[in-house]
């Protein structure tokens, strides 16, 4: 499982000041298996996935064959929304980034499906420094789930992040090794 | 501590209470405990939400405390109460900010025309400070009654910041009621100081069509000698214009301003220029332009005089707030100390204004002609040779960056020769150069953006001041019916998290909706740096008047009271209902009735978090952009899940209007697009009539089909009645509606927080 501990994100202005940081999930297999515990997990989207790229696809369909795999619901943020709708896919939620996190919370908040709480909610594409911001505000203030940052550029504040992941070559087989070995386990 | 009967005595002879040009209202000149009720009431609705920078408090010497999980401070303080206690601290920062320059401006008129000196704001403002009337319950008349305003807010800010020591006060709700009482008071300082130099310089009021100038590092004609000002008091930069008048040079010396300042000195003269915002500083004076650069106060970067020093500009500080560690300069000759300036290039804090204009004055015109060579910008190939190092591989620059940009390819391709990327980062660029900083290669970035960075000139409208009388009895029945969808203000810094040039987009997007759109400050200047396919801006294409579809520049950041006192001159004027020491009443039907909204896309100051929680406090809400996170604070209900109770001010009784609105006091948005509808829909209001509601929820619809796609999925909780579906939309609506178990809710035409929690106003006066 996750081995150490992260203090040095990607971007400077993330940088932890305190002393509850993320611990790191380094291997593709982690990453899935603690997806894979989830009774009632939660995946947010927000507005980089849809025009990042990774490789020659864009972070978005990364993201929702992570979502597919475990039937997980979705929150698009932003507008996000449109790229999904292109992509023939709904969302089950379109609140803004602050205003999921703002529910989120709340222990008693049904959730995007009502079937209560989420026990883990995934970030990807969310804005660095907005992400980090909403990550701290979970982390103080809705001890009853778990944050997961599926992001390259890393997040402390996150109870699970990634390592900083430079290069995007090695981002897409991140992202891939996720996807398979959801799909194996 | 209650008030007492001498305090209250005070009160009213400081307010004049005997005037009768309205009867006193129940909380004149409130203390820190006398909205408190308000403040909860609006609380429990809109829960504050944090979001830490920091785990640990690190304010006394018991500490570092953790306060993580449910561990609490050594002084028993815990992360919730410690995040409001940081907003009340920044708040305060904000407060006293734009307070001292109140006090300053003052006091310098004062000392020029006495405290007996007339308030007139023209044929067309009776009205001349609502928010003064409203929160002390003084109709100021004169210089003199505006000193006693700023003496009002020094009073309350003592007991404020007594408030933030260790071992004071200890709830997170109370805290936010003393930002609350904060932001209130800073927008009583705005208002002072903006009457204040309206009245003591002759500034634009009571007219909307105020001159075009010229904006942009463009249109300065740096082969005058050039001075640039920097901050946001504009008593230098007019004394300044002063003295280039009466020694007829002004047609011979270039003046140009970065920040508020600048606007309020085309307010005074609009053959000054304005070069642009905050984020701009670094880039202007890097690049070498002026001959002297001169700082008052407020967000004023604080390395200039090392930037004026390299790049061989003279440098003249003229305000106690930002002293530099330089020599004082006021008492020596005028002809001493510019020898010292040109002879040992040595930078002086001059505080007496006249004093410091004939020495800025005669320094430019002495160095000018010696610093052409110093003037040139930066070439495309000279860029690509000092970037020759960089291999774009390091990604320091980019790690360093606060607004998360991707400097390394910007540069790495200029290198190259290739300086489209780098103008596009130019766009986004904050201008903290933190980049530069970071390289690893010494490669001066901000410079090596001259290279690439548009030197257009744009047109920006000089700022107009209040909001007219006569403007209000037009517009007040359409906003408050909801015909006219909104009245919004763009206010605060040049923090935006996307291209400096979205203010614009997001203006040109409401006012198309017949949104009354105002501005102010940075976000006035940014929202000028776009031109349409006919080259022109925002303010050219669109008419300045507070009407629908009607884009207005009010001027500075202390010009920001007048969009406030316009939704108070709306309840006043329009409604007839009485303000005089009335904060409450006012701020109910605001919140209730009058559909505006502050929009901070850039937020970065203090200044700007005052300025919102003011706002929020008068019911007025809030849209951030993304850096407004790092605020820590924002205030949200739980949508249809809250309380929406009001009471029917026609039936006295409770109502549960089971309609969020509006729908957030205080939030943050990630893009853009998201901003504008968000903008939209917290411009409903309880009072919407069916036909203003369905104007509303046109705007709603077609800009969330424009930018996010499809129907709203929250319509069910905006739809009264089926009256209100606009007929475009009629079909798509009604089947989403049946699809989502829709029913029909209650229209009020008189709802009111008065009356759902204690409060001295009574339910009647709610209704005239």
């Amino acid at each position: 499982m996750a081995s150490e501990f992260m203090t040095t994100p990607y971007y400077k202005v993330n940088i932890l000041t305190g002393t509850k940081a993320a611990k790191v999930v380094s291997e593709p297999t982690e990453a899935a298996s603690i997806i894979d515990k989830a009774t009632n997990p939660l995946y947010v989207f927000g507005a980089e996935v849809i025009d990042s790229p990774v490789g020659d696809r864009l972070l978005i369909d990364y993201a929702l064959e992570i979502a597919k795999s475990r039937d997980i619901p979705i929150c698009a943020t932003a507008h996000v929304k449109k790229k999904m709708m292109e992509l023939g896919v709904r969302p089950d939620s379109t609140y803004d980034i602050i205003e999921i996190v703002h529910f989120l919370k709340d222990k008693s908040w049904a959730g995007v499906r009502g079937k209560g709480f989420h026990d883990l909610v995934l970030f990807t594409g969310v804005r660095c420094d907005l992400a980090e911001r909403g990550l701290s505000t979970l982390k103080h203030f809705a001890p009853h789930l778990k944050t997961f940052a599926i992001c390259r550029r890393s997040h402390p504040n996150a109870d699970f992040a990634l390592p900083v992941i430079p290069k995007t070559e090695k981002w897409r087989v991140y992202l891939e090794g996720v996807i398979s070995e959801l799909g194996a386990v | 501590m209650s008030k007492g009967k001498m305090r209250e005595e005070e009160i009213r002879r400081i307010i004049r209470a005997d005037d009768e040009w309205e009867p006193v209202g129940p909380t004149p000149m409130p203390n820190l405990t006398d909205l408190r009720n308000w403040d909860f009431r609006l609380l429990d609705t809109y829960e504050p939400f944090y979001a830490p920078f920091c785990d640990l408090c690190c304010l006394c010497t018991y500490g570092k405390c953790d306060l993580t999980g449910d561990k609490k401070g050594a002084c028993g303080i815990d992360i919730a109460a410690q995040q409001a206690r940081w907003i009340l601290i920044c708040s305060l920062m904000g407060t006293a900010a734009h307070g001292a320059h109140g006090r300053h401006m003052i006091e310098h008129l004062i000392e020029k025309f006495g405290e007996d000196f007339k308030i007139d704001l023209g044929s067309q403002v009776n009205v001349e400070a609502p928010i003064i009337r409203t929160v002390m319950g003084l109709k100021p008349e004169n210089l003199g009654d505006l000193r006693k305003a700023i003496e009002y807010v020094e009073r309350e800010m003592i007991h404020l910041v007594s408030a933030t020591h260790m071992g004071q006060e200890g709830s997170y709700r109370d805290f936010e009621s003393k930002a609350f009482h904060a932001g209130m008071l800073d927008h009583v300082a705005l208002e002072a100081a903006d009457i204040a130099q309206i009245v003591g310089y002759g500034l634009p009021t009571s007219i909307a069509d105020t001159a075009l100038v010229d904006l942009g590092w463009g249109a300065i004609d740096v082969k005058k000698p050039t001075i640039v000002v920097v901050g946001h008091n504009a008593v230098t930069a007019n004394a300044i214009v002063d003295y280039l008048r009466q020694h007829d040079l002004y047609d011979k010396v270039e003046v140009a301003g970065l920040c508020c300042t600048a606007l309020d000195m085309t307010r005074y003269d609009s053959g000054a220029k304005v070069i642009g915002p905050l984020s701009r500083q670094r880039f202007f004076l890097k690049a070498g332009l002026a001959d002297v650069v001169v700082t008052d106060e407020q967000c004023v970067v604080t390395d200039i005089p090392q930037m004026a020093s390299e790049a061989g500009a003279a440098m003249i500080a003229c305000s106690d707030k930002i002293c530099y560690g330089l020599q004082e300069a006021s008492a020596m000759a005028a002809d001493d100390i510019l020898k010292a300036v040109l002879e040992e290039q040595k930078q002086f804090l001059i505080l007496d204004s006249e004093k410091a204009a004939e020495v800025i004055v005669r320094a430019a015109l002495a160095l000018a002609p010696t610093r052409q060579e110093r003037k040139k910008i930066m070439t495309q190939e000279e860029a690509a040779l000092v970037s020759a190092k960089c291999r774009g591989t390091c990604e320091a620059c980019n790690r360093a960056c606060p607004n998360l940009l991707p400097v390394n390819v910007a540069i790495n391709q200029a290198r190259q020769g290739d300086f489209a990327k780098l103008g596009s980062v130019f766009l986004r660029c904050i201008g903290c150069a933190k980049c530069e900083e970071a390289c690893v290669n010494d490669i001066p970035i901000q410079k090596v953006m001259q290279a690439a960075a548009a030197s257009d000139t744009y047109k920006i409208r000089a700022g107009r001041g209040p909001i007219h009388d006569v403007e209000i009895r037009k517009v007040g029945s359409p906003i408050v019916l909801g015909t006219i969808p909104g009245v919004v203000l763009f206010a605060g810094c040049s923090n935006f998290p996307g291209d400096i040039d979205d203010v614009a987009w997001l203006a040109e997007e409401l006012a198309r909706r017949k949104y009354i759109v105002t501005l102010s400050g940075c976000a006035a200047m940014a929202a000028s740096m776009r031109k349409d396919e006919d080259g022109k801006t925002i303010y050219e294409k669109y008419i300045p008047e507070f009407d629908a579809g009607c884009i207005v520049n009010v001027g500075s950041c202390v010009s920001n009271a007048h969009v406030v006192g316009a939704a108070i001159k709306i309840a006043n004027i329009f409604a007839t209902l009485p303000n005089r020491a009335n904060f409450e009443l006012m701020a109910d039907y605001i919140l209730n009735r009058v559909g505006a909204c502050g929009v901070v896309w850039g937020p970065y100051s203090q200044k700007a978090l005052s300025i919102g929680t003011g706002a929020v406090r008068w019911g007025i809400p809030v849209v951030l952009g993304p850096h407004g996170s790092k605020y820590r604070r924002l205030f949200m209900s739980k949508k249809e899940a809250s309380d929406w109770n009001v009471i029917d001010g026609r039936t006295k009784q409770v109502v549960n209007t089971e309609e969020p609105t509006p729908e957030h006091m205080m939030l943050v948005t990630e893009t853009k697009e998201r901003a504008l509808v968000t903008i939209i829909k917290q411009c409903f209001r309880r009072n919407d009539t069916p036909p203003g509601r369905a104007i509303k929820l046109n705007s709603y619809i077609s800009a969330y089909k424009q930018v996010i796609g499809g129907l709203p999925d929250d319509l069910q909780n905006f739809v009264r009645t089926e009256k209100e579906i606009p007929i475009v939309y009629k079909r798509e609506v009604i089947a989403y509606l049946k699809e989502v178990g829709w029913k029909p809710k209650t229209v009020l035409s008189l709802p009111t927080l008065i009356g759902t929690y204690e409060t001295k106003v009574p339910i009647e006066a709610t209704i005239k």
